[in-house]
Order: C-alpha cells, then structure tokens, then sequence
C-alpha cells in the first residue's frame, strides 16, 4: 500500500487526466437524457433519493431505487473517474464489511444488514453522481439558486469549472519545476519509499508558496474585472435573479422524468408489500 | 469637448511615496484610436485604470484632480455607471474571463446589469469581434487570440463609447495580432468607438493608430498623430520604445545626409519604399545562397513521435503524427510557427512531461522512458513562458542555487554568486522572483535554467509579454550565454529574436515540421512564409522591396547598402 | 487630496479573499479526495489536511471570507464536481471548517508573531477535529437506545473517538497544519498583501479581539451543524416505515402506481399536443 502510494502521487499521477475527466464530467455529457431536465426537477428527484434510502430497511425498495438510480447513472453517461470514486467510496465505508463477512461465511443474519446498508449508501451516492455530475454546472447553479441558496454559491459553482484548468496548469508547472531541479531520495527500499512518500509530500506543501502568489495576482484581476462587469450589482438585484433564472423552464419531459420516478419507486412498493 | 477630459489629476498609489500621476492633463476626442506609449512604470495602467474608475473607487490612494468621461465625472458616478462607457481589457486577460462558454461569458455583464436581452447583446458583441459561430464552444477550446477577442467581447457587450486595451497582442503571433487589430479598427471605423491601447509593438501604431500619447514618469510628455509622434526617433528611443525599423533606417540615413534633412519620415514598409528607391544603393546585400551543413552529434531525437491530447468531448486531438525530428549538439535553435502549431508541446516531450502515444524520445542516444525525471535536469533544462511558475523559493537566489544545492553540487554557493553576477542580478538577489520587473524576472529564470549547466536548454517564449527595449536585453543575454550552453533551442514568435539569435530554423505548421534550415533559407522562400504565416522583421521586408532577393535583418545590415565603401 | 476609503473596497477586498481561497483549498481537497487514505493498525494516515491553506490566507486577510472561502472551495470543487455530494452530512463539515479556520483567524493579531501563529493554527485545527469528534459521539449516542445503559459502551466510544482525535491532532494537525502554517505565514506576510492591493494585518489594523458573542455565535453554529449531521445519518428509527406498510401498504402502492400511469398518459397526451402545435 505504502509503495502504490508513494509512486502514485507524482509519478503516475497525471494532472491531464485528472483536469479533462473534470472537464469531461462536467461539460462532456450535456447531450444526455439527464443534462436535459429542469435543474429543480432533479434536485427535488434527488431530495427524495438522496434521503429517503436513510430511512426505509425494507430490501426491495432499496433494490428497486438502487436499480433506478443506476439506470439514471448511466443515463447520464458519468465520466470513469467518478464512477471510480463511487466505488471506492462505497468499498471504503461498507462494502469491504460485507467482503469480508461473505468470505468467511458469515450467514443470512450477519450479510443481511451489512447488505441493507451498502446498498442504502450506493443508492445514496449514485443519486448525487446522477444529479451533481449529469448536469451542466451553470444549470445546477441556477437550479440551487432558484431553491435560494446564497448567489455566491452558485457563482462559485460557476467559476470553479473556469478556474480549474488554469489552476492545475500552474500547479502542474511549479511541481515540475521541483520534480526537474530537485533531487528526491532514492526509493529502493522500504525506508526509502517512506522517505519518497514524505519527501514527495513536502513538495506538495512547498508547492503551495508559489501558487499561492500567482493565484492572488490573478485573483485581483478577476475580482476587479468582477468588479466591472456588475458582478456586485447583480448579486443584490432581485430582477437580475428573476432574469437570470428565466432561462429555467419545465418541460413535459420533466414530467414524465418525474411521474416514470414516481411510477418506479411505488412499483416497487408494490413489490415490497407482496413478497 | 472630448469624450475624455483629464484636468491636473495627481494619484498616488497606497503606500507609496511617489505619485505613479503627477498633474496629467488630457483631451481625447471622441472616434480617435489612440496609442499610449511610455516606460515600464510610467503610470500608463495606471492611467487606463483612471478612465474606468477602478481608481478610485476600487482601488484607494490619494487622487486629486477631475476625470471627465462621456460627460461623467468618474468621482461622482460609479464603477457600474462607467463600465458601460468605458470598456477595458487587461493585459492577463484570461483572468478577466469568469464564465466557461463563450455566450455566457460574451453576455455575463449585460446579465448582471439587468438587461433582459442580455443574450442578443451577447450574441452582437461576439460578432462585431469576429467570434460568431462560436458562441456555444467553451472557453479552453479557443485559442490565446481567440480568448483575447472574448474579453474583448466581454467588454463591448455593454456598449461602451470607449474601448481600453492593455497590450493587446503581447502573446500572440502576428496572424492573431493582425485579427485583433483589425477588429479594432472596425469598431473603430464602422461602430464609433474610441479605441485606447496600451502598446510597444511600434508597426501596430503605425499601421492602425490616429494619435500617439507619450507618457513619461506619470506626466504627459505629447500627444501628436501617429506619424509624428513616430518620427521622433531619439526622444521616443530615450524613453525605451523604438519606432518601426523603417523609421529608425530612415532617421539614421537623414543623420547622415543621405536624406534630405527635411523629409518626413516614413513608418511603414509602403512609405519606406517611396522613400528608399531614389536613393542610391552601392553595395548589393547578400542574396540566398546554398550552404553546407555539417552538424555535430546527436543530442535529441524524436522518432516517429504521435502525440494527442484527450479532448471533453469526441475524438482526441492530435497534435504530433508519426513526427521525426533531430536536434545536434552545438546547435542554436529557433523553433517557429502559429499559436498552437505544437511548439509547447514538442517542449513538454523532451522535458519528459508529456509521453508520446507512439514513438520515442530520446536524448544523447537513452531513450527518454529509461531516465529519471530527476536524472534528467542535468541533460535538459526547460524554462517557460511563464517565469512565475519558475520561482518556487522566496528569493532568486535561493530558486537558483535550490537544484545545485539539493545535489549537493560542490562549491554550490559560489556557482550560485557567479550566476547572480552574470546574470545582472546579484542586487535583486534576495527579492521574491514574481515581484520583481517583467525583464528582471525573465534574467532570473534564465540563470535558473542554467544553474545545472544542461546540455539542452529549451526556452519557451523568451520575450513574449516584454516591451521591445527589455527584448533586447535579453537578446543581448542570450547572446552572452551561448558559451555557456550547448544546444538551445527556442521556441518563439519574435522574429527579430529568430534572425539574430538562430542558426537552425525550425518551422511547425499543424503539427509537421514544414521547413528547417538557416534564416536565409526560411525567410528567403517567400512561398513558405505566406503558406504558413512567419512574418520577417519589417526591415527585412523593406529590404525585399527594393530588392527582391536581399537578405537582411538588422537596421545596420539594411543602411550598408547605401553606403560604399568611402563611407 | 482626496483620501478615499470606503466601504466597496472592503467589499471587494473581502471576494478577492474569498476567490483565493475558495479556488486554493478547493485545489488542494480535488486532490485529498484522490488519494488514497490508509491504515496502519489503529492510526489512520491520510494526507487529508491542506487546512494550512485556509488557515494561512485566514490569519494575513480578512478571516470569515477565507473561511467560507475555504468551506466553499471543498464543496464546489470535491463535492459537487466529483459528484461526491454526500446531502445534509456535508453541512457539518461546511460549519466545523468555517469555524476552525475563522477562530485561527481571529485569534492572530499580528502575523509576525511566529508563537502566535502557531498556537491559532493548532487551535483552529483543534477546533475542527473537536467538534467534527463531538459530532461522531453524539452520532452513536443518538442512534443506540439506551446508551448509558450498555455496559463500557460509552466508555470505549470516549476511548475510540478520543484516541482518534489525538491521532489527527498530533499527525495531521502538526505534520500538516501547524508546520507548513508557520513555514508559509512569514513568508507571505509583506508580499501577498500588495498582490490583492492592500496593506499588511498589523495590531493596530487586525480586528478586534474575539468577543464573547463572537464564541456564542460559533457555539450556536455547531449546534446546527451537529442537528444537521444527526439529521443524515441517524434519522433510521425516527419513522417505522416497515411496520405502517405491513397493514395498508398494498393499496397504498396500488393507488400510487395508478396516479403515476395516469399523471404519465396525461403528460404524454399533453406534450404530443403541445408538438403538433
């Protein structure tokens, strides 16, 4: 583990990757059935999917929301190194409860609840992917604004699809400046992976002085250009809100979304009364 | 009444002792395309920064004085009120773009100000740059013009009377320069506007500009029409900016009598040839001529190299197919082409961050796949366009002495004062690198390119964002160093630079290497400068005009020609 | 002379404050949420802690805009663009940073003093872990019934938490926080001010010490973030679903099902029309 770590954080790691999967996830799939619903319309659908798994034990209306968040997830054509994430995070939490639990036997009693509970957390996690990562940032902006979340948040939103590749760009080219012009230490053997990984470490730390400035000239800029372009005047402006959230509109599509939701999830009720 | 009045404004930055404005007064008339010329530090942004009311309503200091625009008093009205008269666009205007796509980003102020066609206006602003058709791309697919005509958009969206441009076309290769220039002067000609640039590139000025405004320590020295203003020569070369080539050739042939003392200067490359034609040409400049090359070994190759960058959406984008390309120990390189040709990119190969999809790399023989990157800084040395991500220490002196230090270089702290002192920095040395001025940092990053003494030093765009008497400084660098370095290889689009600096000349069109040989080979096809954009130096193409086979690239080589051999 | 000093500039100041953290520290838990954690028996290493940023912009700038900066960066940038938005659980963690961060702030009055630095960052960092440690016991507490009752329960939760607590302390907090703030605040403090346009935090410009509202304000901020936290996680017995669909649940389901066929032939029905239009 410690080896795999401490070649993966520079070595292996690349910035690229990383900077188009965001870029991909965010802006790459906003032809898809999901990209196309009314931003609130998910949000409500992922209030109801995102909570209600907490509070149901019952194994075939899990099963049956787990499948239909599955189905938006794909749907929604997520980028691989979300799903990844999703793995892992559900791996992490639970899910290598339940491995372990199956493989030295444990019985129904044991897997039972250990089953319940990953799914609840897979359904939980795959409702947001659907929503956070199937819509186009600006939409999602403007679908949290419209349930009154705080303008900066959604400017935020906004402004850090804009920022980041710019960001990791110059991350990328200070920590190649440390990986050409410095000397890490030889990593053979396991004390010299220790020393790699904490080496390698600090040189993300260092790396943050210098990025650090040049982000503060920029961000005078930015601000400054904000500044002029209304970005303050706005954010107090009521009708600027209304017009901006114009572009908001349901469309018969969002309804049959919603009612073929709808449809499921009490299919599935069905289901779970009968067996 | 011009649509800009300045009367006795003073301002003074926080903090600092001096005024950066000392009792500037000025009138522009409203429709004029006025070049603001001066020094590093003369208060020109400073000024521009008057004109939209950032100073002083964003920006605090002691201002004193009255700035009048579009009849508005900056003092009385607000940054939002302004913003709609005055337009600006900065010098890094990447970050001035705060939106992902092109409409948004086109229509985001005309949002905020509550304008419920804010998409029409957008939509308006876009074409009038010549950006139509791109409105739903996003903003990292364009390229650095193409960005720089969005903030530009950005600006016009609103309908400002006056347009504020910091240094336009500081990063961009001529073709995009031109792009930009020429959407100036159409919103200057066809929609009205009085266009302000801050601007060194003197052949702009000549070509687009109606007046120029000197200004010298915060005070206006003149403000004369363009061809005035350029032909004075030694008043403009004292205040570090140099007049097109054509009128520094020109000025020096009056200097010596061969022109009439009279005689107006000429500032383009079509009064030059009035000018320059009667005028008796005695010795013949040299005219292309086949040279042999012989070349010492190996020091890098790429073999049949592919390269493709992962795109959001579709196919990847190729960059390099199947590109073959040596370069020889000794050699001094130039490597040209249009933004995007892959110039970077070829850069980021050899240093080893980027890895090819197929093909090798290889340098000294090693391919580059079996060499550690930390090994790799003693063959190879990268210093890019941007010096700030060059300074990863709090001082210069401790970024450059930083890789010999950590080796454990012997004798480190005295290599460290030698390269200080070669490099002119030794004063600076304990200054933070990103603080320091625009040619300082780029000396700074030279010698951190150096410090390991790498047989190759690859150097992205030396010169790019530096005003012309900086670039010759760091020309003169160059020059100075080539004893201490092996192989250089430049990448560059500043041409002046390639014809006094190179002796290979490599040129990247869509990623294939379209020619490669010796300045007179390259600059001397003029088929291959029109098929891939190289613009020679002006004097160069003056001396073509009157000559269509001469070859020459400086001021001095183009005047021996009037001189024989008595002279 | 016309000194202007007015209120926009503060303003503007406080969102220039606001940008850097938010795009810094958002980088930097892209990053966090990327890397793997790993366990080494009981110790759990993760390189989870980039807190020095926030930490470092809040004591040289304005505190509660780097704190929201930095809680917002993390939200926007690893939550919602990773798609890892994890619901109503994430408003504890968007609380506990803020304070941390906005406490360490506040605590320094002149960034010079290299011992004042350090004892803001241990504490900010401290505060986090602390509360982010009280919120997990009170998550046990909430969900088993009769937690007293059970014998040593309460005791190895206390054990457990705690221990955890003093790990994060003194590996992330120290190796992670404290260190690189003390190396990056003198370093900074003088040349990134004039960067954003302003002039060093000295004594005589740093705000006001933190007042006893000040410390109520925050207490009544974790209390929400620790209801928000108990809300998503522990809410599992605050209805017996199971048992009021034993009886009813069928015809319940039926009548559902049937609204939905219903309410999708109508929207069917109405966007056929709608396109023929």
């Amino acid at each position: 583990m410690m080896q795999k770590l401490s070649e993966n954080i520079l070595d292996k790691f690349s910035m690229d990757f990383l900077r188009s999967q965001v870029l991909k996830n965010a802006y790459g799939n906003n032809d898809t059935v999901i990209a196309a619903r009314d931003p609130r319309v998910l949000l409500a659908w992922y209030l109801f999917f995102g909570l209600v798994p907490w509070f149901v034990q019952d194994m075939t209306f899990l099963l049956g929301c787990f499948v239909l968040v599955m189905i938006t997830t794909l749907l929604a054509r997520v980028a691989g190194l979300v799903l990844l994430l999703f793995g892992v995070g559900v791996f992490s939490q639970t899910g290598y409860l339940l491995l372990v639990t199956w493989l030295f036997g444990g019985d129904a009693s044991a897997i039972m609840p250990l089953l319940i509970l990953t799914l609840k957390v897979a359904t939980i996690s795959l409702a947001s992917v659907t929503v956070f990562s199937g819509l186009d940032p600006d939409r999602l902006a403007n679908g949290l604004m419209w349930y009154g979340c705080p303008e900066r948040l959604s400017f935020s939103i906004s402004y850090a699809y804009r920022i980041l590749p710019m960001l990791m760009e110059e991350f990328q080219n200070v920590l190649l400046s440390y990986r050409l012009r410095g000397n890490p230490p030889a990593h053979d053997t396991f004390a010299g992976k220790v020393r790699y990984l904490a080496y390698q470490v600090k040189i993300i730390m260092y790396a943050f002085y210098p990025l650090m400035l040049n982000t503060a000239k920029r961000s005078r800029t930015t601000v400054e250009a904000l500044e002029i372009r209304g970005y303050r005047y706005a954010a107090t402006n009521k009708e600027v809100r209304r017009i901006k959230l114009a572009g908001l509109r349901l469309t018969w599509d969002d309804g049959i979304f919603a009612a073929l939701s709808l449809l499921w999830v009490a299919a599935t009720l069905l289901l779970g009364t009968l067996v | 009444m011009g649509i800009i009045e300045i009367r006795d404004l003073c301002y003074t930055y926080p903090g600092a002792a001096q005024p950066t404005l000392n009792h500037v007064n000025l009138t522009v008339e409203q429709g004029d395309f006025l070049a603001i010329v001066g020094n590093n530090g003369c208060g020109k942004s400073t000024l521009c920064k008057v004109l939209n009311g950032l100073i002083p309503h964003f920006i605090t200091g002691q201002f004193s004085g009255e700035v009048t625009v579009s009849g508005q008093n900056t003092l009385e009205s607000d940054v939002g009120t302004l913003a709609r008269k005055v337009g600006y666009v900065y010098q890094d205007f990447e970050n001035q773009i705060v939106r992902p796509t092109v409409l948004d980003d086109a229509s985001y102020a005309c949002l905020n100000y509550g304008m419920t066609d804010y998409l029409d206006q957008g939509r308006r602003a876009l074409a009038q740059c010549g950006l139509q058709g791109r409105e739903e791309e996003y903003v990292w697919q364009l390229s650095g013009g193409q960005t720089h005509l969005l903030a530009l958009a950005g600006a016009v969206a609103l309908g400002p009377d006056i347009l504020i441009l910091d240094e336009p076309i500081a990063q961009l290769d001529p073709g995009h320069a031109d792009r930009i220039y020429g959407v100036l002067r159409e919103l200057n000609e066809t929609y009205g506007k009085t266009i302000l640039v801050i601007e060194h590139h003197t052949e702009y000025i000549a070509d687009f500009c109606k007046h120029v405004l000197l200004l010298k320590d915060g005070q206006v020295s003149w403000m004369l029409p363009a061809r005035q203003a350029l032909a004075r020569v030694e008043e403009l070369q004292s205040c570090n900016i140099f007049p097109p080539q054509v009128t520094q050739a020109a000025h020096a042939l009056r200097e010596r009598g061969l022109l009439p003392a009279g005689t107006e200067l000429p500032t383009t490359v079509e009064e030059g040839k009035a000018a320059f034609a009667p005028l008796a040409r005695k010795t013949a400049l040299p005219h292309p001529a086949a040279m042999p090359r012989d070349h010492g070994p190996e020091a890098a190759a790429l073999q049949g190299v592919t390269v493709s960058y992962r795109s959001v959406k579709g196919e990847p984008r190729v960059v390099f197919d199947k590109l073959d390309l040596s370069l020889y120990k000794g050699e001094k390189i130039a490597l040209i082409g249009s933004n995007g040709a892959g110039k970077s990119t070829l850069m980021k190969l050899l240093v080893g961050l980027l890895r090819p999809k197929e093909g090798t790399v290889a340098l000294n023989g090693t391919p580059l796949r079996d060499t550690k990157p930390e090994q790799l800084s003693r063959l190879i040395s990268l210093v890019y366009q941007n010096p700030e991500e060059m300074f990863i220490k709090d001082s210069i002196e401790g970024d450059i002495a930083y890789a010999m230090q950590v080796r454990g270089v012997e004798n480190w702290p005295e290599k460290t004062q030698a390269l200080l002192e070669r490099f002119r920095l030794t004063e600076l040395a304990q200054r933070d690198g990103r603080l320091l001025s625009g040619g300082q940092m780029r000396r700074a990053s030279l010698a951190i390119g150096v410090a390991l003494n790498p047989g190759i030093l690859l150097l992205d765009e030396p010169t790019a964002n530096l005003d012309i008497a900086t670039r010759r400084e760091i020309l003169r660098t160059l020059n100075e160093m080539k004893e201490i370095t092996e192989t250089v290889l430049i990448a560059t689009h500043d041409m002046q630079l390639v014809c006094e600096w190179a002796q290979r000349i490599i040129v990247l069109c869509g990623g294939k290497v379209v020619a490669d040989g010796t300045r007179d080979e390259i600059f001397g096809n003029t088929e291959l400068a029109a098929r891939v954009g190289i613009r020679p130096p002006e004097i160069f193409a003056m001396g073509r005009a009157l000559d269509e086979k001469a070859l020459c690239y400086t001021v001095p080589e183009f005047l021996s020609q009037f001189e024989g051999a008595d002279a | 002379m016309n000194q202007t000093q007015n209120k926009t500039m503060n303003q503007s100041q406080k969102l220039m404050v606001f940008v850097l953290t938010m795009s810094l520290y958002g980088l930097a838990t892209l990053f966090t949420e990327l890397i793997p954690k790993f366990q080494v028996g009981i110790v759990e290493f993760s390189v989870e802690y980039f807190l020095f940023i926030p930490l470092v912009l809040a004591m040289l700038f304005d505190p509660l805009s780097a704190a929201l900066g930095a809680a917002t960066g993390e939200l926007v940038f690893s939550e919602i663009m990773l798609g890892q938005f994890g619901g109503l659980g994430e408003a504890e963690k968007f609380i506990t940073v803020t304070l941390g961060v906005y406490l360490a702030g506040r605590l320094v009055r002149d960034p010079r003093n290299t011992r004042m630095v350090g004892i803001a960052a241990i504490l900010g960092t401290g505060a986090q872990l602390l509360m982010g440690t009280i919120v997990d016991i009170c998550k046990v507490q909430f969900a088993v019934e009769d937690f007293e009752a059970v014998a040593g329960l309460p005791e190895s939760v206390f054990a457990t938490e705690g221990f955890a607590f003093l790990n994060d302390l003194l590996f992330s907090g120290i190796l992670f926080c404290l260190l690189p703030t003390l190396y990056l605040v003198p370093k900074l403090y003088g040349k990134i001010e004039p960067l954003l346009g302003m002039s060093p935090r000295t004594p005589e410009t740093a705000a006001p010490a933190l007042s006893a509202k000040t410390l109520a304000g925050c207490a009544v901020a974790f209390v929400c973030a620790v209801a928000a936290e108990l809300l998503a996680t522990s809410g599992l017995e605050l209805i017996d679903w199971e048992a009021s669909w034993a009886e009813s649940g069928t015809a319940v389901a039926v009548g559902m099902i049937a609204a939905a066929v219903l309410a999708l032939a109508v929207l069917m029905v109405m966007k056929k029309k709608a396109e023929a239009k």
